[in-house]
């Protein structure tokens, strides 16, 4: 009997709770996908060095994932709650029918358990085809091929997401029990009556209180702005807390704010329905300031997580581009004193190394010059930019590369070699996007002098292309030197570049990188010492990609979470107020306002519920985001670009979604009593 | 003096071949402009069902009604919807003003629904609050006011229109003595000085009793019919009271 009525009620209500449902259905498939990542990737042919990055990962989104599903339960409980207080009167007529609270609590018991069941059900069936385009982006950020595609299904995952959840739905049950235990009967059946309180505020004081708004969030952004991301500093935790005090009074007085602007200006005014959808939204804003500045927060860390986590990938993929143009490269330390072996040639024939006639390779030496970096630029840095420069260890000597060892090189690339008269230095950097003194340099100077003899620099704009492909990088500012270069030369290091040719990829590419294995090895011996890095371009992508597909995971995880959570709130809360508002739209309909003119009015009232705290949230995020970019240094428009396009869509598709969801709803329940 | 409201044999039937109820049975009746016209009649006796076919909420089985030379009962539902909103003023018995909105603004919402210019609407509503003498509470919200306070509230945003046709269902229902005093003197001020016609249903003698001609209806027919001529409302009230005994009314509907 309490099953059949459970079920019932679920089944009528399907459709008023479809946010609800909605809600906890996209919950568990974003918790299962995340989750999966591992069995996702475990298919996926990845090298030795990204595995380990995405064992990390692996481990971050375990963690990641109790928080999360603290945000989920509370959203759950939050919207449980709504639909619990929809339903007061329904429980009221249950009781006046001699149905005591112990079956009604049961009857919700068996509610919750069927709708989570579902949900669950459906949730992880969705997540399984989610976590199939997931395997599709993670191949994509690790640069690995898909051919070896396989359907996944993480059992592992499974089992997680049911147990959370069904701890999130048991909370909620226990919850349901304490509120109905709560209730008493006479407020539930004139539950439906009661109206929110209606909040006079002179308009002086909102107008005062959101110009103070206004002044905290200027003061906020100038103060993060000026001070960046600096957590040491007390003044950037002052404009955090300054900007959440902003927001908060903002959502408090701006619509106070609106209604006394709008009512400056009678057209807009004195139009259709635009008095009754201000003063809704007026009702609406004031009452839920605080769950508005909420949503207005955990937007703008969505916005914010999005767009950095792109921007990070993007700083990556830069400090790769110009140094990978070879698809191994090694580099003999000879600077260590007391050492034998200088050449990196020795150091090959000591593992009988022989390159293949299809690995095209060249050798170099890299001496150091006697001038350094601080030397060069000490003109055009300030000191701030000076002290940089010496923390972050690009400070030293010139390093200076041959020009007919550069030639051979640049060979290798199919490149055309270059003309070197004896008093000319080419440069070749692509250092000049990260430091702000070297591009000025190059752009005023263009001679350089080095013990006290001048030499023309015979590029007005730096070489990109670096001459190794390296992990680190350190020493990205190279000066070809004519072959008789008189001054001093400190040898440096014994490099080599290889370039392979034809179908062998895969077999070098194993080759070099056993070999890189090899050499290492001699770093632990005595006698025969020698340190040497070496890796191979797959390698060094490995590096590169695992730790961005960590930033980019966890940033799409926690975005996604928080864009459905403040998402769906709002439209519970629009929802909510479609019930709690149905009379005002019978009056409506009474005193003659058309379907047409309703519906309008329904549609600009959603709409500015959804945007008000979205706009306020992009404010933010483009300060959020400025500041960000100015620490990963990345300005590259394209980068930005091309991912801001895919981020819109996604914030577009998802809160546009429950936006329009909200809004067909809303237009449902006031037709329906019409 | 020109019709303002023709009826002409409306019926109305509900339910389906095997078991007709008629709700109203071959009604005719004017009204002209300038009247003010009261339909009393028990429960069920089908005037609500009159006035929602006269309001374009329902439509009528078979007759004509005829508001301000326009048959509505060919009109398509969105001439309808058009033609409610500016040829007809509702005064509900449970006001229907919307609480989230000062009195001011209820009022000039009924202006702004028919997309009057901005212009206008500020001396119209000024020139109906003066009449019903609400200028006072304009900028308070319903939850402020007194139940008189808002029924002349709804009765000025149903006036500010200049509507054809004014129609009150109840408009004393949830009142007190005082306040619906207080209602139909305005109403009946109204009636002389601005000559706006009204068509009131209620079942409270009392109220009924300010009306210049009352209809009774039973079983959906016109029972009876009362002109007021040049009687004293008190005896005009007596002669209501007879008929309603006549009609065995409930003595509760009654006082």
């Amino acid at each position: 009997m309490f099953y059949k009525m459970a079920l019932n009620n679920v089944k009528r209500s399907f459709k008023d709770y479809s946010i609800y449902f909605l809600t906890l259905t996209f919950a568990v498939c974003i918790f299962y996908s995340f989750n999966s990542i591992e069995a996702q990737t475990s298919v996926l042919e990845i090298s030795k060095s990204t595995k380990s990055y995405m064992v990390t990962l692996n481990k971050l989104i375990a963690g990641t994932s109790v928080f999360v599903s603290f945000i989920l339960g509370g959203l759950i409980i939050y919207a449980n709650n709504f639909l619990v207080k929809k339903r007061k009167k329904e429980f009221g007529i249950y009781m006046t029918l001699g149905m005591s609270k112990g079956k009604i609590s049961r009857i919700l018991i068996m509610e919750t358990f069927l709708i989570g069941l579902l949900s669950l059900i459906v949730g992880i069936l969705l997540g399984i085809i989610v976590s199939q385009g997931l395997s599709v982006i993670t191949a994509k950020l690790l640069v690995v091929d898909m051919d070896k595609y396989k359907f996944i299904i993480s059992v592992s995952a499974i089992i997680k997401s049911s147990l959370y959840f069904g701890i999130i739905f048991f909370l909620v049950m226990i919850f349901n029990q304490v509120k109905t235990y709560k209730y008493k009967l006479i407020d539930m059946l004139n539950a439906a009556k009661k109206n929110e309180d209606i909040k006079l505020k002179n308009p002086i004081i909102s107008i005062f209180v959101f110009l103070l708004s206004v002044a905290a969030l200027t003061s906020a952004y100038s103060m993060v702005l000026k001070f960046g991301l600096d957590l040491s500093n007390s003044l950037f935790l002052l404009a955090g807390v300054l900007g959440v005090i902003g927001t908060l009074l903002c959502f408090f007085s701006l619509s106070s704010f609106l209604i006394y602007i709008v009512q400056r200006s009678k057209k807009i005014y004195f139009k259709n329905l635009n008095i009754f959808v201000l003063r809704q939204i007026n009702n609406k804003i004031t009452t839920n300031f605080l769950s508005m500045s909420a949503i207005c927060i955990m937007l703008f860390l969505t916005i914010t997580l999005l767009f950095t986590m792109f921007s990070y990938k993007g700083s990556i993929d830069k400090t790769l581009k110009g140094n990978t143009s070879f698809d191994a490269s090694a580099k003999l330390d000879s600077n260590i004193e007391g050492k034998k072996i200088k050449n990196i040639k020795e150091s090959l024939d000591k593992v009988n190394f022989k390159f293949e006639s299809y690995e095209k390779h060249a050798f170099f030496t890299e001496y150091k010059l006697k001038v350094s970096l601080s030397d060069l630029l000490n003109k055009y840095s300030s000191k701030e930019e000076q002290k940089e420069l010496e923390s972050s260890y690009t400070d030293g000597l010139i390093s200076g590369v041959k020009i007919s060892e550069y030639n051979s090189t640049r060979q290798l690339l199919g490149l055309k070699p270059m003309d070197l008269k004896d008093n000319e230095v080419l440069v070749v950097s692509n250092y000049e996007d990260f430091n702000n003194a070297f591009h000025k340099f190059m752009k005023n100077e263009n001679s350089v002098v080095i013990e006290n003899k001048t030499y023309r620099i015979k590029n007005e704009v730096p070489i990109k292309e670096n001459i190794i492909s390296s992990k680190s990088s350190f020493e990205f500012l190279y000066f070809i030197i004519p072959d008789n270069f008189k001054g001093e030369l400190k040898l440096y290091s014994s490099c080599f570049n290889v370039m392979f040719q034809g179908d062998n990829h895969e077999k070098s590419e194993e080759k070099f990188a056993n070999l890189f294995t090899q050499l290492e090895e001699y770093r632990n011996e005595k006698e025969n010492f020698m340190l040497i890095y070496g890796n191979t371009l797959e390698q060094l992508y490995g590096m590169a990609y695992g730790s961005s597909a960590i930033i980019v995971f966890l940033g799409i995880y926690l975005g996604i979470v928080f864009l459905i959570s403040s998402a769906a709130v709002l439209a519970l809360q629009q929802l909510s107020e479609a019930s709690d508002s149905l009379e005002r739209y019978k009056s409506l309909k009474k005193i003659g306002a058309s379907e047409k003119m309703i519906n309008k009015a329904i549609l600009v009232q959603n709409l500015i519920y959804f945007m008000v705290p979205l706009g306020l949230a992009i404010i933010h995020s483009i300060v959020g985001i400025s500041i960000a970019n100015k620490m990963l240094a990345t300005t590259n428009k394209n980068i930005m670009g091309s991912s801001s396009l895919m981020i819109g869509l996604v914030l577009i598709v998802i809160y546009g979604g429950y936006f329009y969801a909200t809004y067909v709803g809303f237009k449902s329940i006031v037709k329906n009593n019409n | 003096m020109h019709n303002i409201l023709s009826v002409e044999k409306i019926e109305k039937y509900y339910g389906n071949k095997g078991n007709i109820t008629k709700a109203i049975d071959n009604i005719s009746f004017n009204v002209e402009k300038a009247e003010f016209l009261g339909i009393m009649g028990p429960s069920g006796s089908g005037k609500t069902t009159l006035l929602n076919c006269i309001s374009t909420i329902d439509t009528v089985t078979t007759g004509h009604i005829i508001i301000n030379k326009k048959d509505i009962t060919t009109l398509k539902s969105k001439a309808l919807e058009e033609f409610r909103r500016d040829e007809l003023g509702f005064i509900f018995q449970d006001f229907n003003l919307l609480d989230t909105l000062t009195a001011y603004e209820n009022i000039a919402l009924a202006l702004t629904i028919q997309n009057r210019k901005a212009a206008q609407i500020d001396a119209a509503i000024k020139e109906v609050s003066k009449k019903l003498e609400i200028t006072d509470v304009l900028n308070k919200y319903p939850f402020q006011m007194s139940g008189g306070q808002k029924q002349r509230v709804a009765s000025a945003r149903a006036l500010v229109t200049k509507p054809s046709l004014i129609l009150a269902d109840e408009p004393t229902g949830a009142l007190d003595s005082k306040s619906s005093r207080l209602l139909l003197d305005s109403f009946e001020k109204l009636n002389k000085e601005f000559e706006a016609t009204i068509l009131m249903v209620t079942h409270d003698a009392f109220t009924a009793s300010y009306a210049h001609r009352i209809l009774f209806i039973k079983d959906g027919r016109i029972f009876n019919e009362l002109i007021r001529g040049n009687d004293t409302r008190k005896e005009f009230f007596n002669k209501i009271i007879e008929v309603v005994t006549l009609l065995g009314g409930d003595a509760i509907d009654v006082l």
